[in-house]
């Protein structure tokens, strides 16, 4: 029951033929104007009725669409026509693949999705929705391979498997995988077996049942199994089908289906009779025949080295130089004295074995000394990480299931965490990038550069002008067409006609976002809502919704403590509007951090009322004042406390560069207001 | 029907086959598998490094063109000069604006070494030639795992980071995201790395997939 506004009074009196709405206790008019929100019913000529209005579709994003009874004028939106453009090219060509209406809703369906993430741009649309169809046809399973959509729009099968590709990778839609077994079914009705068809089509199918277990298919197209095994299948059943006929229907190429059959001949089933073979599963699964031949190049190259013999004998002999070298020096340690004597013993190759040894000796020394430390440590702490983070409960039900999935697939799932978690090398490597960018070196460095080698690159003058002379004849053409380009760009200067507008640059595609804190930020950045806003204070407010205790206030000692008691109850309020900030991370509840929040609500509260120009000034005021007071009270704590929580730090360059972002919006904002006004 | 076919031998015990299969099939498989992340990473190639360097200076494409033996110079195909060194093998795409790209050198090494020599010889021509931000852009590596692998499955488990599209590619794409490396991975065990910016991205990459692929392996 609606009440008045005024008095609480329900005694509320609705006039729909004047469409205003007025309180009988107190006589306050409520509303004008209502619109009316019922449905109503008329009878037409022939004495039936029907609902006053029409049907508003819930894509359409409101206003008659249509030739509807109320012109209002608006013409439909661009999206919906987008839309129903689309949905006639999805059924015309779900037509000609012989596709059901569920088909073409759920083909619909994707393109609406792409559309939304703004995939289309930049697309043909034929390509779009040939992309659409087909990953219809994969979930859905049907028996359409690629190469038939791109036939029967006529467009690059490649081509549209890219955007198929893309769409599939950007949409999350976890395409299965080609079973070549769905194939047979159809080509086989191609083939003209007649009543056979059934039969020979079950051989086939198992054929390539055996294929799959041989791998045969991994990496290969399914066509071309299938034609194979269709080959295979129809001999069988005593149909003379020449490998041309398949080649016609399963369009692969002749030798694509020899090679397929000669790989199933390398098969063990391929040695069984073909009652046998229907009969008997053999346990084995052979290798992959792309592993098979790797491994007998292997061969073949281990074969073409030199006797091994050979090469171990001359391993000794390194290994006994070495022995004698190592001996050697020991010696030398051991009485200096006899040091020139032993030098004297020294043949060359003695000497270049201890060179290299040396020298090798240092390179590893080096790479120990700096590898392992960050190599080794950042690994452990990666490990640390991940074991800190996953709760115990939860991993148990990752393993279970996992093991549930395992059985039907095997193998390792993605690990998530370990791609979310920056390990410590990581951040160890930025830093250390930046380090090394802040002092380049931008001369040309010559050492190991050979002048001599580097002058027969250069012609000689009178080969530079005949080189020139020669290019200048082949490119007389294009230079011609430059010139005049040229010309046409001055003269379009001198009348003083703008430059052509450039394209605007894509959007850039935000990522996800750890937090819905970060999420805002992201998007803060990403675009500007209103130049009205300050969104430095918007970005303060997030900053303690994330780390704060209320009790902490209090706590705080040092110079400023003695906050108004009005603004300490505001920030008490805001904090209270969260619930439990402790809860969601209890960490970092640093008080250095709280009091820099504190300050920034203070201030905050104070710009509130200023106009927009204000803010660039108290903005860059700010930045200087924070580091200095977080100094002073850090003074105050522990030191430990403040070393365990560097973040403050991070956070003070986040605010600064989003300080100075609001610098930009600002003067932006100053601009455009000057051109609004 | 002939009773001495050795697949009427192998059906009479089937039980000998998994034992017998692997030793007589592939004796090498087992011999020089890398038994563990460590030892594949070891067997990892360097195929291609591609890197980039700022001259600093604006360049006279059609001087440098004209002075220079191995040079190629076609701006209604393509809007830079093409140059080739022997020592070591490399090209080198020169803009007028400065940059050059050196593409074909094997290491990261050679890559600045042959950017250098690019240079050096601009320099001789008379540009006042500096070298900032030599970067290397992206390096292409090879490893053979020696086993092979089953790509449905894996793509199955892995589908927000991997496609396989036999139809298209006989390979399995994988976009690792930490560190951002694409791999290739194929059924007979080899993988193909690219859009590294360094030799341990590469290596930390493969490290990550090692694990995985072992999980997937075929036999």
């Amino acid at each position: 029951m609606k009440k008045c506004g005024q008095c609480n009074s329900t005694e509320i009196e609705v006039d729909s033929a004047r469409g205003d709405e007025v309180c009988t206790n107190c006589g306050a008019v409520l509303a004008d104007n209502i619109i009316v929100a019922e449905v109503q019913f008329e009878e037409n000529a022939h004495g039936t009725s029907a609902a006053v209005g029409q049907f508003v579709s819930a894509d359409s994003k409101g206003g008659a669409t249509g030739y509807g009874k109320f012109h209002v004028g608006t013409s439909t939106e661009s999206r919906e026509v987008t839309l129903r453009k689309a949905k006639i090219g999805i059924s015309h060509l779900c037509n000609m693949l012989a596709l059901n209406n569920h088909c073409i809703e759920t083909a619909h369906n994707f393109f609406k999705m792409a559309l939304s993430r703004n995939l289309t741009r930049g697309r043909k649309n034929s390509h779009i929705y040939a992309a659409c169809v087909y990953i219809t046809c994969r979930t859905e399973g049907t028996s359409h391979l690629l190469i038939d959509i791109s036939d029967a729009l006529q467009i690059c099968c490649y081509e549209l498997g890219r955007t198929y590709l893309k769409l599939s990778q950007a949409l999350c839609i976890n395409v299965p995988s080609i079973d070549p077994c769905i194939y047979i079914m159809r080509f086989a009705n191609r083939l003209e077996f007649a009543d056979k068809t059934h039969e020979v089509s079950m051989t086939a199918q198992r054929l390539v049942q055996r294929m799959k277990k041989d791998s045969l298919h991994s990496g290969r197209r399914p066509s071309g199994l299938c034609g194979a095994a269709l080959l295979l299948a129809a001999r069988m059943h005593d149909f003379n089908r020449k490998p041309n006929d398949i080649v016609r229907v399963v369009k692969i190429h002749e030798s694509t289906l020899r090679k397929r059959l000669l790989e199933f001949g390398e098969t063990p089933s391929s040695a069984l009779t073909i009652d046998e073979f229907m009969t008997i599963d053999l346990e084995a699964e052979a290798d992959p025949p792309a592993f098979k031949a790797a491994r007998k190049k292997d061969k073949e190259r281990l074969q073409k080295l030199p006797d091994e013999s050979e090469f171990t004998s001359l391993q000794i002999e390194i290994d006994a130089a070495i022995e004698r070298d190592l001996k050697k020096n020991r010696k030398r340690k051991l009485n200096v004295a006899g040091t020139s004597m032993v030098i004297d013993e020294y043949d060359e190759t003695t000497e270049t074995d201890k060179f290299i040894g040396e020298s090798t000796i240092d390179v590893i020394n080096e790479c120990l000394q700096a590898d392992p430390d960050d190599f080794v440590a950042g690994d452990i702490n990666n490990k640390v990480n991940v074991d800190v983070v996953v709760p115990k409960k939860e991993e148990k039900k990752v393993v279970k299931i996992e093991k549930e999935v395992l059985p039907k697939f095997g193998g390792l799932k993605p690990d998530l965490l370990a791609l979310c978690t920056v390990s410590e090398k990581e951040q160890f490597l930025l830093s250390s990038s930046n380090k090394k960018s802040t002092e380049p070196v931008n001369d040309l460095d010559l050492e190991g550069l050979d002048d001599n080698e580097i002058n027969g690159y250069i012609l000689s003058e009178s080969e530079a002008v005949l080189k020139d002379r020669l290019w200048n004849k082949m490119n007389a053409e294009y230079l011609k067409a430059a010139k005049e380009r040229e010309e046409k760009a001055a003269k379009e200067r001198e009348e003083g006609k703008p430059e052509k507008k450039k394209r605007r640059a894509k959007k850039k595609a935000i990522g996800p976002s750890s937090s819905a804190g970060e999420a805002i930020e992201k998007m803060l950045q990403e675009k500007k809502i209103s130049s009205k806003i300050n969104y430095d204070i918007l970005k303060s407010l997030t900053a303690t919704q994330d780390d704060k205790v209320p009790e902490e206030t209090d706590k705080v000692p040092g110079p400023e403590t003695p906050i108004e008691e009005e603004e300490k109850t505001e920030t008490e309020e805001v904090l209270q509007q969260q619930p439990n900030p402790q809860r969601i991370e209890p960490s970092s509840t640093s008080p250095r951090k709280s009091y820099i929040n504190l300050s920034n609500n203070r201030r905050s509260k104070a710009q509130m009322g200023l106009p927009v120009v204000m803010h660039t000034e108290t903005a860059e005021e700010e930045k200087p004042a924070e580091p200095a007071q977080a100094v002073e009270h850090a003074d105050d704590f522990d030191e430990d406390e403040v070393e365990e929580h560097p973040e403050p730090q991070n956070d003070d360059d986040r605010l600064g560069n989003i300080l100075n972002m609001g610098d930009e919006d600002n003067e932006d904002a100053y601009l455009h207001s000057e051109d609004y006004y | 029907m002939d009773i001495d076919s050795p697949l009427k031998q192998i059906l009479g015990s089937p039980l000998k086959i998994p034992q017998q299969n692997p030793a007589v099939l592939h004796p090498l498989h087992h011999q020089l598998a890398p038994s563990g992340p460590q030892e594949a990473i070891n067997t990892i190639k360097i195929q291609n490094c591609v890197a980039s360097v700022a001259l600093g200076c604006e360049l006279n494409l059609q001087m440098i063109n004209y002075r220079t033996r191995n040079s190629e110079y076609n701006p209604q195909r393509f809007h830079g000069v093409v140059m080739r060194i022997r020592e070591p093998r490399c090209t080198a795409l020169i803009f007028r604006s400065g940059k050059l790209v050196c593409t074909g050198a094997r290491n990261e090494h050679d890559a600045h070494l042959a950017a250098r020599k690019f240079a050096r010889i601009i320099q001789k021509l008379g540009h006042e030639v500096k070298f900032i931000d030599f970067k290397v852009q992206n390096l292409v590596a090879t490893v053979d795992l020696r086993f092979p692998i089953r790509l449905e499955n894996l793509n199955q488990m892995h589908g927000q980071f991997s496609s396989y599209e036999p139809e298209l590619f006989p390979g399995l794409i994988y976009r690792m995201v930490r560190p951002r490396v694409v791999l290739l991975i194929f059924v007979n065990g080899k993988i193909v790395f690219t859009g590294a910016k360094s030799n341990q991205q590469i290596a930390e990459s493969l490290e990550n997939i090692y694990p995985i692929l072992q999980s997937f392996r075929k036999n």
